[in-house]
């Protein structure tokens, strides 16, 4: 630890020895770590590292139960949230915090003391749109928080802290939800802001390329505790994963070359309506084969979800026809479908991939309920059961005290191995795969990733669904960028360029020589 | 045919103070559907008061506080204790119906007092009406506490981020809620029908509480329906003034009653809240906890 006065006079928020506990998981342990004006300094860790704990204990969510918050070199106990805003500590959480019945200028009003005892919109609207021009954001004062994209809503939340006088700016997995060209916008408002002396601190469990590109220095976490803490210069993707996870972790995977078989998979024409009833998918095409990987990257919202549900059965078609080995399924049920082989990954993987408060061995029963051997004349064989839910729980290293614990009881990754060996068990023809390593930490992913890969082998036609586009592009066989529901292109993997790809997530038509 | 309308602008003014009271309420994500009870309790007490001090103002201050006072009970219930709100409110309801029947029978009768003086061949409380309806609208739209007010029936965890104190603003608009709605009471007891009778609101809270509904929260359409349903009503119990001989007044009686199901029925189908959205509090008849 620097002890050098010098450096700490500099120091906007500092931590010493912050430890918080809880019974079981997530604690931090004697966390330390200076921010300073104008640096950009990530904090890096897998899921479970405690990085949610530290940002709660630092927004005053959390109070520690030892250790200290200096805010400016002078010693703050946060007991609210609010507490934190008034020292000048502004959150962007990852969960959205905006009314999104309101207008973006309600919103950034609400409980600032410049809104007034009478709504004064033109002096809030002036301060406001100068402090968009200063960082490069784009808003529609006037619009709706529901009218807009997940990207501008974080904005809308940026501002906002800013407008509050925000000294410490924490973005928790700041570019999660953003295409490609958002992520670089992003990046320069965060540049301009390090320029203008503010302290930005993002959170971030796999983004090391987003690390590498804006921040001066990085703390990684690891089991609650500070592993390393270094500057960024010099450092490399490689070095910040073995940082993070204890082990070398391959960034890269190798193309699994396995032949094209013929095709599982063929979809015309498909349209479906969204929840909110409007047209989110329109029309799209394409074929997969066995032992091919499709890709499907895209901007959450881009009608990727409703493809998903319409060929998982949950959704009806509109138009269109699906046929799953040149049998049309478009009619069936669900079960049917299960039945004839398609395996269904769903990126909710607590609200539709399990029951939360349902053991392992019934959620496991959900894909095996109606085999006549777990089920025989109706009667659970728990007994069969228990041993299949054994066995997938060794297979797949899904780490439970039992198979009868709630799944609730399970982390992200744990759950997401739970549902991955549930689908592949039955060896499906087909599987859905939605946004598999959404959320996950570097080693889930590389667990995740893997088992796709091994699916692939044994001849299985995978959708893939992904939101990053260096998932999608090292994984699949052919990528197809879909926006505002439709397919943009569909490109193998061989000619797919990260930047064609990101830029056709974002809407702009591929250029007509590539055509 | 003016007498017919003057009178059944009362009707409205009745519903429309009473849903006003309960459009406060589930702006700031309270819902009351206790409404009838409260306003039961707020036109009997003032009944009573205003017969035995035989003034009409401490009789309709006496409906405002018991007002006030069922509007905190369910305050108490539905934030403090987090209760869930619709059982508070039947409850709320049904001790109502019970008490006053209880409290104002040996009061059974008519009132027996002059009739309250009209302004300009209206009832005044058609002026106050009028007036509080832009006020909370102005309130609602344009004023620091309107913003607060909404935010916080519609999430009050981001209002609580903001710095704003949710359950303070909640207690306000459920006191305010139920002093409207005893003051509805009131207005019907000691203006409208000032005869005394067990459960003689016939279930006119209920019709307000779909005025709510049908009008998104809104207080000026809320207006609107009000108007309509009183000419509704009033058509229920005259119908010979307009169309003499068609259907048994019985059936007309049904008319506002049929119109507030098929409203409710209506404004939750799908088609409507997307057609519609946004319109209703987000938060609203979910009780609110702090995190952490």
């Amino acid at each position: 630890m620097p002890t050098d006065n010098q450096i700490k006079k500099n120091a906007v928020l500092e931590a010493r020895g912050i430890t918080k506990r809880f019974p079981g998981c997530c604690a931090n342990e004697q966390i330390d770590f200076e921010i300073k004006a104008g640096e950009v300094h990530a904090i890096l860790g897998e899921n479970g590292a405690g990085k949610t704990t530290l940002m709660n204990i630092l927004f005053g969510l959390y109070q520690p139960d030892e250790g200290e918050l200096y805010f400016d070199g002078e010693k703050v106990d946060f007991k609210s949230p609010l507490d934190a805003i008034k020292k000048g500590i502004g959150m962007v959480h990852q969960k959205r915090k905006l009314v999104m019945a309101h207008s973006v200028i309600e919103n950034i009003m609400l409980g600032h003391p410049h809104a007034g005892e009478i709504l004064n919109f033109k002096r809030v609207k002036q301060e406001v749109t100068e402090l968009c021009e200063k960082y490069g954001f784009k808003l529609d004062l006037n619009a709706k928080v529901w009218q807009l994209s997940e990207g501008q809503r974080q904005s809308v939340e940026i501002i906002k802290a800013l407008y509050r006088g925000a000294k410490v700016l924490i973005l928790d997995e700041p570019t999660s939800a953003l295409s490609p060209p958002e992520t670089r916008n992003l990046l320069d408002s965060i540049r301009t802001m390090a320029e203008s002396d503010l302290a930005v601190v993002p959170f971030i469990t796999h983004k090391l390329p987003v690390v590498l590109d804006i921040s001066h220095r990085v703390t990684v976490l690891r089991n609650g505790k500070v592993t390393a803490q270094f500057a960024t210069e010099g450092a490399t993707e490689k070095s910040l994963a073995k940082s993070m996870v204890g082990r070398e972790v391959i960034i890269k995977l190798d193309k699994v070359e396995v032949e094209r078989g013929k095709p599982v998979l063929e979809v015309e024409n498909l349209s479906a309506y969204s929840e909110k009833d409007y047209l989110a998918l329109k029309g799209v095409s394409f074929t997969i084969h066995e032992g091919e990987i499709f890709g499907i990257a895209g901007v959450s919202g881009n009608g990727q979800e409703e493809l998903a549900e319409v060929l998982a059965g949950l959704r009806s078609a509109t138009t269109g026809t699906i046929l799953l080995d040149g049998e049309d399924i478009t009619r069936n049920s669900t079960l049917e479908r299960w039945r004839k082989g398609v395996g269904y990954v769903p990126a909710e993987r607590n609200e539709v991939g399990s029951i939360a408060d349902y053991s392992l061995i019934d959620n496991v029963a959900m894909n095996y309920y109606f085999e006549e051997e777990y089920v025989p004349r109706g009667v659970i064989n728990y007994k069969g059961l228990r041993e299949l839910t054994e066995n997938l729980i060794a297979e797949y290293n899904v780490a439970t005290p039992g198979p009868d614990v709630n799944a609730r009881a399970l982390s992200g990754g744990n759950l997401q191995k739970l549902i991955l060996a549930r689908v592949l068990s039955r060896k499906p023809r087909l599987i859905i795969a939605s946004l598999p390593t959404q959320g996950l930490d570097v080693g889930a992913i590389e667990f995740v990733q893997n088992k796709l890969l091994q699916a692939k082998k044994d001849k299985a036609a995978i959708l893939l669904i992904s939101g990053e586009i260096e998932e999608a592009l090292s994984l699949s066989d052919r990528v197809a960028p879909i926006y505002e529901g439709e397919l943009m292109d569909i490109i193998p993997w061989t000619d797919a360029e990260r930047d064609n790809v990101g830029a056709m997530m974002a809407g702009i038509k591929p250029k007509v020589e590539s055509l | 045919m003016w007498e017919l309308f003057v009178r059944s602008l009362d009707a409205s003014i009745v519903l429309a103070i009473a849903a006003l009271g309960e459009l406060i309420g589930q702006r700031s994500g309270v819902l009351n559907v206790g409404i009838e009870g409260v306003m039961l309790f707020g036109a009997t007490f003032g009944f009573i008061v205003a017969q035995t001090t035989g003034d009409y103002t401490t009789g309709f201050i006496a409906a405002i506080a018991i007002g006030a006072l069922i509007g905190l009970m369910h305050g108490v219930f539905s934030i403090t204790l987090g209760v869930d709100q619709v059982v508070s409110g039947m409850g709320i309801w049904i001790l109502g119906f019970g008490l006053t029947t209880y409290i104002g029978n040996p009061y059974t009768g008519p009132l027996g007092m002059a009739r309250i003086d009209r302004i300009g061949g209206m009832s005044p409380f058609f002026y106050l009406a009028l007036a509080l309806i832009i006020l909370t609208w102005f309130v609602l739209n344009k004023t620091s506490l309107g913003l607060k007010i909404r935010s916080v029936g519609e999430n009050p965890a981001v209002a609580e981020v903001s710095g704003i104190g949710v359950n303070r603003i909640r207690y306000m608009c459920v006191i305010v809620s139920g002093m409207l709605m005893g003051l509805a009471g009131g207005v019907y007891g000691l203006s409208y029908n000032p005869v005394w009778n067990y459960n003689f609101l016939m279930g006119w809270g209920f019709i307000a509480l779909a005025l709510v509904f049908f009008s998104m929260w809104n207080p000026f359409i809320m207006f609107g329906g009000a108007v309509l349903f009183g000419a509704l009503w009033q058509l229920a119990l005259s119908p010979e003034f307009i169309l003499p001989g068609v259907m048994s007044r019985y059936l007309w009686r049904m008319v506002p009653f049929v119109i507030t199901v098929v409203v409710l029925v209506v404004m939750s189908t799908r088609w409507f809240r997307t057609r519609w959205g946004a319109a209703k509090p987000e938060a609203l008849g979910m009780p609110y906890r702090k995190e952490g």
